[in-house]
């Protein structure tokens, strides 16, 4: 999947806007949105939200995780454990990305928080790159992905599943007896 | 494409009435992200894609009768916008694999018991048969004719590949399985069984796991 598909899932979340007009509740197709008051924090979609704020209609409140201490901690346990540790948000590094781009001026040290992201990112990156090498080497057929992202996922999966369907095709080659049941190609 | 998406306007409205609009859209993004990453075609959802495309028609008259820069249509315009974008790709993607697989698809269809329901919806199938025809209509007038007679005729179903349903997949649990039983990649190991916790995510062949992905237990990301 397109990594703006995967942005496309994010902004979907639902984030805290503060607006500054007033309009009765909105009956979306799917569900219902505001009232929304001058002043009054209410709860909308994030495209809704960067939208709003484009046109300078709102405030966003940055979800409570995106927060310098917090991410700190978050940070120095994901460098500690060898697995992967639950991750504040399914879409962290999207909303983080969106909401830095379009509302930095809303989020407090949006600059620390960017790198501290970034950090989080790179080190998941770096031990997911290697469990696919061990899963490759170990010629494993099933794996337990707990905690990753959606967008972790396909920063690696197109190309990992090609390669392992790759690998498969070849060793099946060299293994006569399984003819009947793999599926050739031409 | 226009033609497909058309067809659907002039629907039932009765069917599907215990689910909400918002369940709906949930239900389309379930089928597109399944279709989008399912190595084969998958069942069609046409009652999803139909009840969809009644709300969207019915939410655009509205707003064809809303003023111009009023905020609230502008919200509304914005939501059927991103429906659409998710209907469109979700029915493109449908006939990308049916380009792709058409000999096979048309086998399956044909051999496809009395009273199951049709891998194909109405319009996909005529597009399937059409696309059979053409290519081999194609194929005949370019290269097949200029052929010694012994050479002219070619066997779609053998020279056209057939999905690889042993390709992995990425998928997210939704309904607790237990026992799943996992084919070994050698000789040397042995099969063994995984449980599927819900919510838990996994990468694994999807022919393993092909019946979870119809029935809507597991979802593939």
């Amino acid at each position: 999947m397109d990594p703006s598909e995967v942005e496309f899932l994010a902004e979907k979340e639902m984030v805290t806007i503060i607006p500054n007009f007033s309009l009765d509740k909105v009956y979306l197709i799917g569900g219902e949105l505001g009232p929304f008051n001058p002043g009054l924090p209410v709860d909308v979609p994030l495209w809704l939200a960067i939208n709003l704020k484009q046109r300078q209609k709102c405030r966003i409140v940055p979800p409570e995780w995106m927060d310098v201490e917090k991410l700190e901690v978050i940070r120095e346990q994901e460098r500690k454990e060898d697995t992967f540790t639950p991750i504040p948000s399914p879409y962290y590094m999207e909303l983080t990305k969106l909401l830095l781009n379009h509302a930095s001026d809303n989020i407090p040290k949006a600059d620390e928080i960017r790198t501290l992201v970034k950090d989080t990112w790179d080190t998941r990156i770096a031990k997911l790159r290697l469990s696919a090498d061990s899963f490759v080497s170990q010629q494993e057929v099933h794996a337990k992905l707990d905690n990753l992202t959606l967008m972790e996922i396909n920063t690696i999966g197109t190309f990992f599943t090609d390669s392992l369907n790759n690998l498969f095709k070849i060793r099946a080659n060299l293994q006569p007896r399984g003819e009947s049941t793999m599926s050739q190609e031409y | 494409m226009a033609d497909t998406m058309g067809g659907f306007s002039d629907s039932e409205d009765e069917s599907q009435e215990l689910m909400t609009p918002a369940q709906l859209i949930g239900k389309l993004e379930e089928a597109w992200l399944n279709e989008k990453f399912a190595p084969e075609l998958l069942e069609n959802k046409s009652e999803i894609v139909e009840c969809v495309m009644e709300q969207l028609n019915h939410m655009e008259e509205n707003l064809q009768r809303s003023k111009k820069g009023d905020l609230r249509a502008t919200i509304h315009r914005m939501e059927t916008e991103r429906i659409r974008y998710v209907l469109s790709s979700y029915l493109r993607s449908r006939l990308q694999k049916i380009e792709k697989y058409f000999p096979h698809v048309l086998e399956k269809e044909k051999s496809r018991a009395e009273g199951e329901p049709s891998y194909l919806s109405p319009e996909e199938y005529a597009f399937a048969k059409e696309y059979y025809a053409n290519t081999e209509t194609f194929l005949k007038n370019v290269a097949l004719k200029s052929m010694p007679p012994n050479l002219q005729t070619v066997d779609l179903g053998k020279s056209v590949p057939k999905p690889n349903l042993d390709s992995f997949v990425f998928l997210r649990v939704k309904e607790r399985q237990e026992n799943i039983l996992v084919e070994p990649e050698t000789d040397e190991q042995r099969e063994y069984a995984v449980d599927f916790e819900e919510g838990s995510q996994h990468l694994i062949r999807y022919r393993t796991v092909a019946p979870l992905v119809a029935s809507g237990a597991v979802q593939l990301i």
